[in-house]
């Protein structure tokens, strides 16, 4: 089936999210949608998909205009939708997913669970998938959820599937194994449309290439005239240094060691099975691995956020392990969270009280009564132009920023202090390539400054360039630690649970 | 955006937590027997306790001769061969080890068959009408400790994951009868004796608005719309169905029309609730408590206005009581199941009904699935918004009905105090329930039980140590540490209160 996406044009009161877009897909083509977050690509596929209406344009299949109003009309005319975020029921079994929205009765009402199974067996057969039927979607890795959500748009005869970053949250063997999936897919006639902003993947398996930039299309290509370091710049609109540039670690004395550390998460699983680390002054240890196995509770242990069951933690030879976040800052440890909004930020304040979060009782920043507005001002106004924050002013309310500047005020608020330990988790997460350069430079900038650096990252491309030393964690337990030039297979291997083989050697 | 972390359940995990679990319930075994032993068993052994088991006088098991009896006996056990041998030798018996529910039915249909005989043999009718039991207080209890230490003791050495939570319920019952059994203790005849029987009776009919309520909620948060306002429509359905079947002078079909009034003045308050919830996308629990009041103040108003000055309003409205014919004969089990207010049969009826609707049907499975995720429910063209208008609507009939169990079935006048919170401990069953029609009714039974208990316990009130006040708040203590998550893992629908928009 063929798509066309004519002069699609959405806007968000100022902002043009689409402007002017042309696409037009191919029967049986691999169509790769390139752009940084926030370029618009979602906003174009949720147009297509019928969660938006066009302000203009038209969209037309084997050259016929439709028009989509809601997904209803999307699935009737053979569009399936791959969301980020998986459109299932995590209570429900596979099965039930898959039926769900055009369930087989019989006799009416009953709903005819046989027949369900059957159709999921016959598609995951026919394409090749490893799909339990009767699985609850919650027990199931994320990859086989993927596959669950892909069978469920097939259900529907879907002729056109757009995947909207489908590789975030998989492993590389897991990617290999969806790009296969998808390969079948076309080979059998399937129109794919294929979001990303990971630049080898889109090189490894599209036909076309189409790159979206602040809204417009910037332009096409097909893997075998580009490059990554071409794409790359096509994406951010200017030449882009994709290395990050360091000079070798000089590692200097223990600063932070863990030693057999266990600790429970929110259900009284253990997640972290018997971690010990040694991180020296000066050098970055960085810690890959597929999220959820136990990387964000390890992190919130160290800085004091869940109490580790058992096991020590010492920062520059003070035991931590039970102090307070108050006392581990204290300590000398900085903490770029994971969810900066949830823990690093609070959105509805200024930018300028958001910087001085950590150090609000400081005598800089406290008066006898009150607080020093003024102090607290200038501190901010110099972070802002230190760290390069765009906005109107320091009194901006955090929540109003983007992305990239909501984690430049984390990252200059936990700089400010005097810093022994430094420990950044998923620094670089939903941000365009311009704050990655600049996150990762700091980053650097203070290894070489001496401080301990821990990052923890599921995108694998940032573990290797920003690690002297990379941790692989799985199923709680540190597989190995290898150094960053070790294999991309090795790592894949690693993080689907083998161990290093210096490890076993 | 953060992601939501992969929940990773391994076997390994699941198996562990429930060998802990087994451990625990077996340890709560021996306590449990120690405590029959100890504190029951120190009775003095000239002490009985007569446990009576007819409900009404002339109750008895139909007369077999014993020519027939023997038959009866020998098709009983070839019923119990059926229900139970596919599952021993399931090659024999084909298709037919699918059907295990079947199965068992046939096999229980068996057990009773053969226990009808058996029974008669042994004498258990005497003086047309179903014998007395006395036991010796002191042997009686201290035997059922010493059988529930063991069943314990295995479970702390065997750590049987499955059977532990049946054993734990058994566990749980044996110890209430060795406490009524202690409780009931008298040293001189004529003793007034433990009506076993009557208690459980009385334990149904007090159930049902509990029942109805907790369904009516469970099918409410099923599609994700907090409905706090059961009471409310208890007092709606009290009120509207006693005017009704009073002003249609309780004629059969008046209280038919009656029942069905109480439903939709429940179900006019659901509608409020969910055109607020879905509409205006306001506070749920806060629109609650408002028509909760709203109600409360209407009652109060026609109570004052109408129903103490007009004279049709005197009378008091009760349903009839319907035995079912040979099953209501089975002892025990007979009058407390078939031998009940017409009204029971209604609400186990609907019970049955909503577990089929919300878990075997099409209708159902959008319902949950718009409780769960109601973006991915839209995703794939299910409409949030009628599939919440729908459940919290028939929710809301079967809550009026519910309060219609307070006047029109148990026959009393309608007042504004009448319901006195039973319908948020509606909402407390529906947890305990675990959002499920089935579990609602088993711990509305609970309460139920405890209930018609602390009635029935008032003659012995001087020798149990503790009031029986106690013996009623003791299910609210049970509720509240199992809403805690002290006990199990209970989880709402993920979408419980949330309202939706569309993008």
């Amino acid at each position: 089936m063929k798509l066309e996406l004519r002069g699609i044009t959405k806007r968000f009161g100022d902002l043009v999210a689409n402007n002017n877009i042309n696409l037009v897909v191919e029967p049986g083509q691999i169509h790769c949608l390139l752009g940084e977050n926030g370029a618009g690509k979602s906003t174009l596929m949720n147009v297509l998909y019928g969660l938006l209406t066009p302000d203009s344009g038209e969209i037309l299949i084997n050259d016929e205009p439709i028009t989509i109003s809601d997904p209803k009309d999307a699935v009737a005319h053979g569009i399936g939708m791959v969301h980020q975020h998986f459109m299932l029921i995590p209570v429900f079994t596979a099965a039930e997913n898959v039926i769900l929205g055009s369930e087989p009765v019989r006799p009416w009402p009953l709903l005819d669970h046989r027949a369900a199974k059957k159709t999921v067996g016959e598609l995951s057969e026919r394409y090749g998938f490893d799909v339990d039927a009767d699985a609850v979607i919650e027990d199931l890795p994320i990859g086989a959820q993927q596959r669950v959500e892909i069978l469920k748009a097939l259900s529907h005869e879907a002729e056109i599937l757009v995947l909207d970053e489908p590789t975030a949250v998989l492993t590389p063997q897991e990617t290999d194994a969806l790009i296969e999936v998808l390969q079948e897919l076309k080979a059998q006639g399937k129109s794919i449309i294929f979001i990303s902003h990971k630049l080898r993947e889109v090189l490894a398996l599209a036909d076309v290439i189409t790159v979206i930039r602040l809204g417009e299309v910037v332009g096409s290509t097909t893997p075998a005239q580009a490059t990554t370091t071409s794409l790359a710049s096509m994406m951010v609109g200017r030449d882009v240094n994709l290395v990050v540039d360091k000079a070798p670690a000089k590692p200097g004395e223990v600063v932070l060691k863990v030693d057999d550390l266990f600790v429970e998460d929110d259900r009284g699983l253990t997640t972290v099975k018997g971690v010990s680390l040694e991180v020296r002054a000066g050098e970055v240890l960085a810690i890959a691995g597929v999220q959820g196995n136990g990387q964000t509770e390890l992190i919130e242990a160290l800085t004091g956020m869940r109490r580790a069951t058992s096991g020590r933690v010492a920062v520059g030879g003070v035991d931590t392990t039970k102090r307070s976040v108050r006392g581990i800052l204290d300590a000398g440890v900085g903490h770029v969270p994971e969810d900066r909004q949830e823990h690093g930020l609070i959105p509805s304040f200024s930018i300028a009280d958001n910087l001085v979060l950590d150090q609000i009782d400081d005598p800089k920043f406290a008066g006898r009564f009150g607080r020093k507005l003024k102090a607290i001002r200038e501190n901010g106004e110099h972070l802002r132009t230190q760290f390069d924050v765009r906005s109107p002013s320091v009194d901006t309310p955090v929540g109003s920023l983007s992305g990239g500047n909501q984690q430049k005020v984390v990252m200059a608020r936990e700089l400010s202090r005097d810093l022994k330990v430094l420990i950044c988790a998923q620094p670089t997460r939903g941000l365009d390539v311009g704050s990655i350069e600049f996150m990762h430079r700091q980053i650097i900038e203070n290894r070489d400054r001496g401080v301990a650096v821990v990052v923890v990252s599921s995108e694998l491309d940032e573990v290797i360039a920003l690690g002297d030393r990379v941790a692989v964690m799985y199923d709680g337990v540190i597989q190995g630690i290898v150094d960053p030039s070790t294999s991309r297979e090795e790592f894949g291997m690693m993080m689907a649970g083998a161990r290093s083989e210096e490890e076993m050697a | 955006m953060s992601m939501v972390a992969p929940e990773i359940i391994t076997a390994s995990n699941l198996r562990i937590t429930s060998k802990a679990r087994a451990l625990g319930y077996g340890i709560t075994l021996v306590l449990f027997g120690l405590f029959e032993v100890l504190a029951f068993g120190r009775t003095s052994t000239a002490l009985h306790t007569t446990i009576q088991f007819a409900y009404d006088s002339a109750m008895v098991v139909p007369e077999l001769s014993s020519l027939v009896g023997v038959v009866v006996l020998i098709v009983g056990l070839g019923l119990v061969a059926l229900g139970v041998g596919p599952r021993f030798a399931p090659e024999r018996f084909g298709g037919w080890a699918r059907w295990s529910k079947l199965q068992l039915f046939i096999g229980g249909v068996g057990v009773l068959l053969m226990l009808w005989p058996i029974s008669l043999w042994m004498g258990v009718n005497q003086d047309g009408q179903l014998r007395d039991w006395t036991v010796d207080v002191a042997y009686f209890c201290i035997t059922l400790g010493v059988v529930s230490i063991a069943a314990g003791a295995v479970l702390i050495w065997r750590r049987f994951d499955r059977a532990a939570p049946i054993l734990l319920y058994c566990g749980i019952v044996v110890f209430i009868l060795a406490f009524l059994v202690w409780a009931a203790r008298y040293a001189v005849a004529p003793a007034p004796p433990l009506t076993l029987t009557g208690v459980l009776w009385g334990m149904m009919l007090f159930s049902t608005f509990l029942i109805l309520g907790a369904v009516s909620g469970t099918i409410g948060e099923r599609s994700g719309v907090v409905n706090i306002a059961i009471e409310g429509q208890f007092i709606a359905g009290a009120m509207v169905g006693f005017m009704v079947a009073d002003v249609m002078h309780n004629t059969g079909v008046g209280q038919i029309v009656a029942l069905v009034t109480a439903a939709i003045s429940g179900a006019v308050f659901a509608t409020i609730l969910s055109v607020m919830a879905n509409r205006y996308r306001a506070n749920q629990i806060i629109v609650g408590v408002l028509l909760v009041s709203f109600a409360t103040a209407i009652a109060q108003f026609i109570q004052g206005q109408v129903l103490t000055t007009d004279a049709v309003y005197q009378n008091t409205p009760v349903l009839p009581v319907w035995a079912l014919p040979v099953v209501s004969r089975i002892p025990v089990i007979g009058p407390v199941l078939f031998d009940q207010n017409c009204f029971v049969y209604l609400t186990i009826a609907l019970v049955v009904l909503w577990h089929f609707l919300l878990f075997k049907t099409r209708w159902g499975l959008r319902v949950r699935s718009v409780g769960e995720k109601p973006v991915a429910s839209e995703t794939v063209g299910v409409s949030v918004f009628g599939a919440r208008y729908q459940a919290v609507i028939l929710a809301g009939l079967v809550a009026g009905l519910g309060g219609a169990a307070f006047t029109v079935a148990a026959g009393n006048q309608f007042t504004w105090e009448l319901t006195s919170g039973y319908g948020y401990v509606a909402l407390a069953i529906m947890i305990l329930g675990r959002w499920r029609p089935y579990g609602a009714m088993a711990a509305a039974l609970m309460f139920g039980f405890t209930d018609s208990l602390s009635g029935a316990l008032g003659v012995f009130s001087q020798q149990i140590v503790i009031p029986d006040a106690f013996i009623s708040a003791l299910p609210y203590m049970v509720t509240i540490v199992v809403v805690s998550g002290l006990v199990g893992k209970i989880r709402p629908p993920a979408a419980d209160g949330v309202p939706f928009v569309r993008r």
